[in-house]
């Protein structure tokens, strides 16, 4: 069956090439703009994995993480987390928040595959 | 070491200089003792260290030998001798075996040479605090933060589109010319960002070389020894109009005679004696040397130094007596001068532990940009407000120095409402404290602290927070 990825990132143009790379890697993608968006989407129905950008509109993706872990049914929701380079804050705040994994941007497509890839496979063991 | 020590043979030489530069500017001694009012068989019995010279006698020979106060009484001579002892032991130079204990000898041989060392200490100084302010502004600065992310944000996007391009051959015609265009656009979203950082930074290159304008404030100050005789002579003929006994009206209305009569003596201080340059500088000074004008309205210097004594220098006792508050009783203390007379410093810190005010005191090296080291009294006043502190600090330079330290209430009051204090302290050196009542004895504690972590070389602090520069 395939696996589903929801993409919470608000830059239209990474939006687009991190569906074609999900989408080339035999994932089916659901993408949304703004976090509250991606909260109620990632809540109503859990994907596989949870690609999640911090700077989103409505909600940033702490605030979407921390409401996620509260939730029994999302507690062990694989999350990648995407942060900026250089910002060793972000990284320490994704990892408290719960992240399974981040990347920093800007990131090499191979390394965001290979991460949603193992976060995939961990659901299914 | 004592710090003074080398100098204090100074003071007994007094009578020397006067008559040395006396001679040098060709004056005789009964027209140096016709100029500042004394008989000559006096003014000789001065000149060979056979009566003592002090107060006002000495600012008027001072005057009248055309020689600033402190070149004469050798304060300027102690203080270089203070800053050179500082750098003996900057930890930085520790390895290089500086001889601490010949920096009288030093400035006795090579006077040139040690002024040449204490300004190259003086700049070194000033330019690690422009140092710690740039890279305050990097770390902390809202606008690069952003751009650095927004940057960020087109570079991997452009990183990503570009991979895709090279790394999958079999892309379709139309989603290939999708990919490209996206490289294209971010490319030039890109350039933009790239265009307002650099223009951002040209900006801040072209900022005032001059710190800030409490800086230049400090160095009027300073300049002056914390003392305005122009202001103290216009001052004291408005005294008898303070008729409200009462400390409020009292301050308030030595504020409003102070800005009325005192203005032009204090424009003409900023404008033309002293070196201000930005506006900013100006106003700040002019609230200063206002402020100032007020504390010489409500204390006139002579009364104000024979009752400081009396009190033994009591900043309670002396508010009290002057029906006036703590803080100008502070403010005025740093403004007393003259030989014989315990020299004070003041610091007001804010419940952030910003020091907001400072008139330093030679041999007292404080950061102004970073915080100085936890361990000041000026730090725990604020656990007990209105309790006059007494610290007896001793500094890894082997200087010791008494703080007196007093949280008050600040602004507005009422109930449900917030309560926030600023604490004043009052810095002086233990020989000085020794003629005040804070005078420690021999079994107060000594507390072992440092001007700031950067600066202080015990490494064995449980408070350090920072290593010290030298590594």
């Amino acid at each position: 069956m395939t696996k589903r990825v929801l993409l919470a990132e608000d830059e239209p143009n990474i939006v687009e090439s991190l569906t074609f790379l999900l989408e080339r890697a035999g994932f089916d993608v659901t993408v949304e703009t703004n976090g509250r968006l991606a909260l109620e989407a990632a809540m109503a129905d859990l994907p596989d994995v949870l690609v999640l950008d911090v700077m989103l509109p409505d909600l940033d993706g702490y605030e979407v993480l921390r409401q996620l872990r509260a939730d029994r049914r999302a507690e062990t929701l694989p999350v990648l987390m995407l942060t900026a380079k250089g910002q060793r804050e972000d990284r320490e705040m994704a990892l408290k928040c719960g992240a399974d994994l981040f990347i920093t941007k800007p990131f090499a497509n191979a390394e965001i595959i290979s991460a949603v890839n193992k976060l995939a496979d961990r659901r299914s063991d | 070491m004592n710090r003074k020590g080398d100098f204090q043979t100074d003071v007994s030489i007094l009578g020397a200089r006067i008559r040395q530069r006396r001679r040098e500017i060709g004056v005789t001694q009964s027209e140096l003792a016709r100029r500042i009012g004394i008989s000559a068989s006096y003014l000789n019995l001065i000149e060979w260290n056979k009566r003592r010279i002090a107060g006002t006698l000495l600012r008027e020979t001072a005057e009248a030998l055309d020689l600033p106060l402190d070149e004469l009484d050798g304060s300027s001579e102690r203080r270089l001798a203070e800053t050179l002892a500082e750098v003996a032991h900057f930890p930085a130079l520790g390895a290089l075996g500086i001889e601490d204990k010949r920096i009288g000898e030093l400035i006795g041989r090579f006077p040139g040479w040690a002024r040449g060392v204490a300004a190259l200490a003086r700049s070194e100084r000033a330019a690690l605090a422009r140092a710690n302010i740039l890279s305050d502004r990097l770390s902390n600065d809202p606008f690069l933060g952003e751009t650095v992310h927004r940057m960020l944000t087109r570079i991997a996007a452009i990183r990503s589109a570009a991979e895709i391009v090279t790394e999958y051959a079999d892309l379709p015609a139309d989603r290939r010319d999708r990919f490209n265009r996206i490289i294209h656009e971010e490319s030039a979203a890109l350039s933009e960002v790239g265009e307002a950082l650099a223009s951002y930074l040209d900006k801040a290159e072209e900022a005032d070389p001059v710190l800030t304008p409490i800086d230049e404030v400090e160095a009027v100050f300073e300049a002056r020894g914390n003392r305005f005789a122009e202001i103290e002579a216009a001052a004291g003929a408005l005294t008898p109009q303070l008729t409200d006994p009462h400390p409020i009206p009292r301050r308030a209305k030595a504020d409003a005679l102070a800005e009325e009569k005192l203005g032009e003596v204090i424009d003409d201080v900023i404008m033309n004696r002293s070196r201000i340059a930005t506006a900013a500088a100006r106003a700040r000074a002019r609230r200063a040397l206002v402020d100032y004008a007020a504390g010489a309205i409500l204390m006139p210097m002579d009364t104000f130094a024979t009752r400081s004594a009396e009190l033994g220098y009591d900043i309670e006792a002396l508010a009290a007596s002057f029906s006036t508050d703590v803080e100008a009783v502070c403010h005025r203390l740093t403004a007393l001068a003259g030989e014989g007379l315990p020299r004070f410093g003041y610091f007001r810190a804010n419940a952030a532990g910003t020091i907001i005010e400072m008139i330093g005191l030679e041999g007292l090296a404080v950061p102004r940009y970073a915080a100085a080291c936890p361990l000041w009294v000026l730090y725990r006043a604020q656990q007990s407000p209105e309790a006059v502190l007494r610290q007896r600090a001793l500094f890894p330079s082997g200087a010791r120095f008494v703080f007196v330290a007093r949280a008050r209430l600040a602004g507005p009051i009422g109930f449900g409402k917030p309560r926030h204090y600023l604490t004043d302290m009052l810095v002086m050196t233990e020989d000085d404290a020794a003629r005040t009542v804070y005078a420690p004895d021999p079994s107060t504690f000594v507390e072992e602290v440092g001007p700031s972590c950067r600066l202080c070389p015990r490494r064995a602090c449980g408070h350090r927070v920072e290593d010290p520069l030298s590594e």
